[in-house]
């Protein structure tokens, strides 16, 4: 049976007993041996540099990007896009990491499975990584199938005791296997479950002292979750372990009336730019990366977007978010996104698959 | 908590098992919940899947479920027709569709990347072609057209993403010039790593061309009739170029390819096509030049 429990994080880290007695992997057994972390405080950022603000780097913008090398701070990639590329992706890829910072951002990891870990899509991870020497790897704190099938989504954990168990003693057999502290990000979700005992931003705080890993805040997704579950995302904001945050994401999304979709097509909504303000304040300042990935504008469009970020990095409370007299805050609904054409639907985040160039 | 989370009788493995029986059901997630393969996982239907899935203040546990089926089936729909998109062309979106929401069901993704999702279309087609006669055989010839460009598209892809020669010598004219008439018989020839020679019933590269030009909206033209067409694809610059070939092209690049001497591939043509001696000869040199020119080749076998 296992069994979690936390004792000792007054002080930033606590101390995490995980007894498995499932069918471990052999590989996976080592870690099922009680750690016992002492009480030190965790770096800012896990020791990670600031690295300023990037963009995501889609195959749309490579020719802009080889003919003008844009003076922008650092580039994110999907990593399932390049592990195995032998053509243009890993050129172009192998190009810009000469001249900018790489940071390296899964979709498949799939934390929280509970289907065995891949060792040999870690193996393809961690040969690129070698070979780009990425400023550090992220994924989500998602599944994204079981029985051997890939959904290709970003799908979302029961929030407990048993989850937290189980994707500590993941992060830590990842962070072994890559040599590195793994940096998880909290996905944009549309369902809660009837099984979760805490709220997202306690499990993340939880799991990032016990896995002693980092985090990637993204505020995009904070606020499309609260509006799905009907939280409050400054709370969210104001409780995640600033120290832990490495990285965030800002994105746009698609506003359904009834829910939000996490579409990435569009520009960040001014109450996203809030949450975002708040959090660097809070965190004293993280890399910070803007994700556009359907309906793709030019280069400079996108860049532009996250340099907004600028505007927001200045001292002060968040003006932008009125407060109801319950005090939850008033976020105004974002406009439903028009004009997309019929055969051109908002797919969900995530979607990387590259083009082929033929002629 | 009754075992390890790997367990299958882990509640959260149940959990996981279940959520996804439930949203990859093709007829939606009442259908979904109410299918044996969910139910074996957990005991909640349409009417009690809010024992696990919570609702909101605007959705119930249905429709937010029903969120993630359509991001499943949208998302990998969009990438087949990125993979395909002269085959969903061809047959129209709402055809396309169909077919691919066939193959998501006898297929579904087993990979960590979406660039193996369309891996076995090709065999799929195959598979549920519904042309076959009570014995089995086909009865008509455009599946196989359907069929021949789907795996010129998904060849396309391998060739994009594959090994290629960039960065990387190729034999030149001028080495193949260099080498003595004595040895030239004897001589084998590397293929470059993104070389493909293809042979097919239909023509389909011509056809791929004139899809290509036509505006996105235009009908696509009819579907060719029957004709046996042979091409060579190759990468440069990192884009996939074709080139169509003849016959005794084809047939020689094969062999060369497959690791023949250049004597007996030359024999082999000779004896297999009957095509004239001082014909052949007369165009060998044209077509070394070309295919040199081309990088098809990454040196001499020493």
């Amino acid at each position: 049976m296992p069994s979690v429990f936390a004792t000792g994080a007054s002080a930033g880290r606590g101390v995490v007993h995980c007894f498995g007695a499932g069918p471990a992997s052999a590989p996976a057994a080592a870690y099922f041996t009680p750690r016992i972390y002492t009480a030190t405080m965790t770096p800012a950022r896990l020791g990670y540099p600031q690295l300023g603000l990037g963009v995501g780097l889609r195959t749309a913008h490579f020719p802009y990007l080889l003919e003008h090398w844009p003076a922008v701070d650092w580039f994110e990639i999907i990593s399932e896009n390049f592990i195995d590329s032998r053509g243009r992706p890993r050129y172009v890829l192998d190009k810009l990491a000469e001249r900018y910072p790489i940071v390296m951002h899964g979709v498949s990891l799939s934390i929280g499975s509970t289907d065995s870990l891949s060792f040999d899509y870690l193996a393809r991870l961690k040969r690129l990584a070698d070979a780009i020497k990425p400023k550090w790897i992220s994924d989500h704190l998602c599944w994204t199938g079981v029985l051997g099938l890939n959904a290709h989504d970003l799908l979302p954990l029961p929030l407990n005791e048993e989850t937290l168990c189980h994707v500590v003693e993941r992060i830590r057999v990842v962070q072994d296997f890559l040599e590195r502290p793994l940096v998880l990000e909290n996905p944009s979700s549309y369902v809660t479950f009837a099984s979760s005992t805490m709220s997202e931003w306690e499990f993340l705080s939880r799991m990032a002292d016990e896995a002693d890993c980092g985090l990637l805040l993204d505020v995009n997704n904070v606020y499309v979750s609260s509006v799905n579950h009907d939280f409050d995302p400054l709370e969210y904001i104001d409780h995640v372990p600033h120290g832990r945050v490495v990285q965030c994401h800002l994105a746009g999304h698609t506003n359904c009336v009834t829910h939000l979709i996490d579409t990435h097509d569009n520009h960040v909504i001014d109450p996203v730019w809030e949450l975002y303000r708040r959090a660097h304040r809070l965190t004293g300042g993280m890399s910070t990366l803007l994700e556009w990935d359907a309906s793709i504008p030019p280069f400079p469009v996108v860049h532009a977007e996250v340099l907004k970020a600028r505007e927001y990095m200045v001292a002060g409370e968040a003006s932008g978010v009125r407060r109801q007299a319950s005090g939850k805050p008033d976020l105004p609904p974002t406009a439903a996104k028009a004009g997309l054409p019929a055969r051109e639907p908002s797919v969900p985040h995530p979607l990387h698959l590259v083009g082929r160039e033929v002629q | 908590m009754s075992s390890h989370p790997s367990s299958p009788d882990s509640s959260l493995a149940s959990l996981q098992r279940w959520m996804q029986a439930v949203i990859m059901h093709p007829d939606g997630v009442v259908a979904g919940a109410k299918s044996d393969d969910a139910r074996q996982h957990l005991e909640a239907g349409p009417e009690s899947c809010e024992t696990v899935v919570s609702r909101s203040r605007n959705l119930t546990g249905v429709e937010r479920l029903t969120i993630y089926h359509q991001a499943y089936f949208a998302r990998l729909l969009e990438c087949l027709r990125n993979i395909f998109p002269i085959v969903a062309k061809t047959v129209g979106d709402e055809a396309f569709d169909a077919l691919a929401m066939g193959y998501l069901q006898a297929h579904p993704s087993q990979s960590y990347t979406l660039d193996r999702l369309g891996d076995a279309f090709v065999r799929f087609l195959d598979e549920t072609r519904p042309d076959r006669d009570e014995t089995g055989q086909p009865t008509e010839t455009w599946p196989d057209f359907l069929m021949e460009l789907a795996k010129l598209e998904w060849t396309i892809g391998e060739v994009f993403d594959g090994p290629g020669s960039e960065g990387r010598p190729t034999l030149s004219a001028e080495q193949l010039a260099a080498i003595g008439p004595e040895h030239w018989p004897e001589v084998r020839l590397v293929p470059a790593p993104c070389l493909r020679i293809m042979s097919f019933g239909f023509p389909v590269n011509d056809y791929f061309t004139e899809l290509r030009q036509r505006a996105a909206d235009a009908v696509p033209p009819p579907f060719p009739a029957a004709e046996t067409t042979w091409l060579a694809l190759f990468r440069r610059d990192y884009v996939v170029r074709r080139q169509a070939l003849d016959r005794e092209q084809y047939d020689l690049l094969t062999a060369l390819a497959a690791g023949q001497t250049v004597g007996a591939a030359i024999k082999h043509l000779l004896d297999t096509t009957g095509i004239d001696v001082d014909r052949l000869a007369a165009s060998l040199q044209e077509w070394f030049r070309t295919w040199t020119a081309a990088g098809f080749f990454a040196a001499v076998d020493s």
